[in-house]
């Protein structure tokens, strides 16, 4: 009788610290509510002009602590089941996805590119490390909407890239030594979905991101768009629910752990948290690590989103798209928007979720 | 102010006559991302035709948009090219046609 009591005692206690996992779907647990949460929608979800389509325009918010959606709301056409453009979020997922063949042994940090993907032979010395870090040396141009015409985005996804995207990419000239500056590109994060062509080769490829990383966390809709040639265009088109996203969220907040398998080896997570050494500060919005945007002071200068603790990283897009991930707040949030100016600030979001989150 | 930002944009473009390779492929943008984006945000986000004409919509004009709902394939012209994209799968979403 003692002893049934003891055991009864001992499963209440362990399925009280039993860790939250996503199943199907994400379990509930109860929603944060209060003044700071009507301040939080107050700058995330403004009244909403699809005419001018000024000021902030969230289209998606969700927020998982500890495994558990806590907060969630959607706006304009975005409703729970909307796969949403994440726009460069997905080079995150690209990097994500490379983690997984890392850990199967496909390649190592320190591989040059061009044994991967030959028309890398003019850029020798181009490692692996060095594309993830954004720093592949090539002389690539990654503003677009001041200047479309000198764009070498533009010309990737709409004209003459299009095609083969990491093809362009490779035919452009060096500036610098590969893995000595930083230089955001699209043209980089390309080359990274072509060399993982290579690694795998093209059958075991065209499924090898959902095989590898959508399934084993669940997820269930994701659209990931290629180029003519096949390669996925990992700058810039993959599609999820913010659900889904956040799937992703989790992995990253616990370390590349999915339940009882360590899908992404932590050293691999380790890399992408570690701020690339040849970055200035104020020459990006954040700190690049392994192809994941860092909240960390460096070089001097204070950390990008003072607001969020230095352990935050996040994965960021054009138009607002943002996945961040706080480890120790156990938090991943989720925000999908259509903005399309400059008006939203990361800090200021981060700011009021933290202070919405409080117990 | 949209003629000023044409003049301007015709400036723009004899400044930089050498960049022959970039200026003809100049004119190929604005029907190719409005064929590219609107077929994502319509068959892969699923969000009704009429947001998607105001989600793609730029300073420049287009002068002919279809959409073929069967082949989901969208075409698209302006400044004198054409373009299309088409929905190909769940998993892959659309393309612009090569």
């Amino acid at each position: 009788m003692f002893k049934g009591l003891l055991l009864f005692l001992l499963l209440i206690s362990l399925t009280a610290r039993a860790e939250q996992w996503p199943s199907e779907q994400w379990s509930t647990a109860r929603q944060i509510t209060g003044p700071a949460v009507e301040a939080l929608e107050t700058y995330a979800f403004p009244p909403r002009d699809d005419s001018t389509r000024q000021g902030i325009r969230t289209d998606a918010l969700l927020i998982i602590r500890d495994g558990q959606i806590i907060y969630e709301r959607y706006a304009g056409p975005t409703t729970a089941q909307t796969a949403h453009l994440t726009w460069s979020i997905s080079k995150s997922l690209m990097a994500t996805v490379l983690g997984v063949a890392y850990g199967e042994n496909r390649f190592k940090l320190e591989d040059p590119a061009a044994q991967f993907y030959p028309p890398l032979a003019n850029h020798p010395a181009l490692k692996i490390a060095d594309l993830l870090h954004w720093a592949s040396g090539i002389d690539w141009q990654e503003d677009y909407e001041y200047a479309p015409l000198k764009s070498s985005v533009v010309a990737m996804l709409y004209t003459r890239g299009h095609r083969d995207m990491a093809a362009f990419a490779a035919d452009h000239p060096s500036y610098a030594e590969p893995g000595q500056a930083f230089r955001y590109s699209s043209g980089d994060s390309n080359l990274l979905a072509t060399a993982l062509k290579g690694m795998l080769g093209p059958q075991r490829y065209a499924d090898y991101p959902w095989t590898a990383l959508f399934e084993p966390l669940g997820i269930r809709h994701a659209v990931w768009e290629t180029d003519a040639s096949g390669t996925f265009v990992a700058s810039s088109y993959a599609y999820l629910t913010a659900r889904d996203l956040a799937r992703v969220g989790l992995l990253m907040v616990r370390d590349g752990r999915w339940q009882d398998r360590q899908l992404l080896p932590r050293d691999w997570v380790a890399f992408n948290r570690e701020p690339f050494a040849g970055y200035k500060a104020g020459q990006d919005e954040a700190v690049p690590g392994g192809h994941w945007w860092l909240n960390r002071a460096v070089d001097g200068a204070p950390s990008p989103w003072p607001a969020a603790p230095p352990d935050t990283f996040a994965a960021l897009g054009h138009w607002g798209q943002a996945l961040y991930v706080i480890p120790s707040q156990k938090l991943v949030i989720v925000r999908y928007a259509d903005d399309r100016d400059g008006g939203y600030r990361h800090n200021e979001l981060l700011a009021r979720v933290l202070k919405a989150v409080q117990p | 102010m949209k003629r000023l930002l044409l003049l301007l944009l015709a400036m723009l473009l004899g400044c930089m006559a050498y960049e022959r390779e970039n200026l003809w492929a100049f004119p190929d943008i604005i029907s190719a991302y409005t064929a590219k984006e609107y077929c994502s945000c319509r068959y892969v986000m699923n969000n009704d035709a009429q947001y998607c004409r105001g989600y793609v919509k730029q300073w420049l004009p287009t002068s002919q948009f279809t959409d073929d709902p069967a082949s989901k394939t969208i075409t698209v012209s302006g400044m004198g090219r054409s373009n299309s994209a088409q929905w190909l799968s769940e998993r892959q979403g659309c393309r612009l046609n090569p």
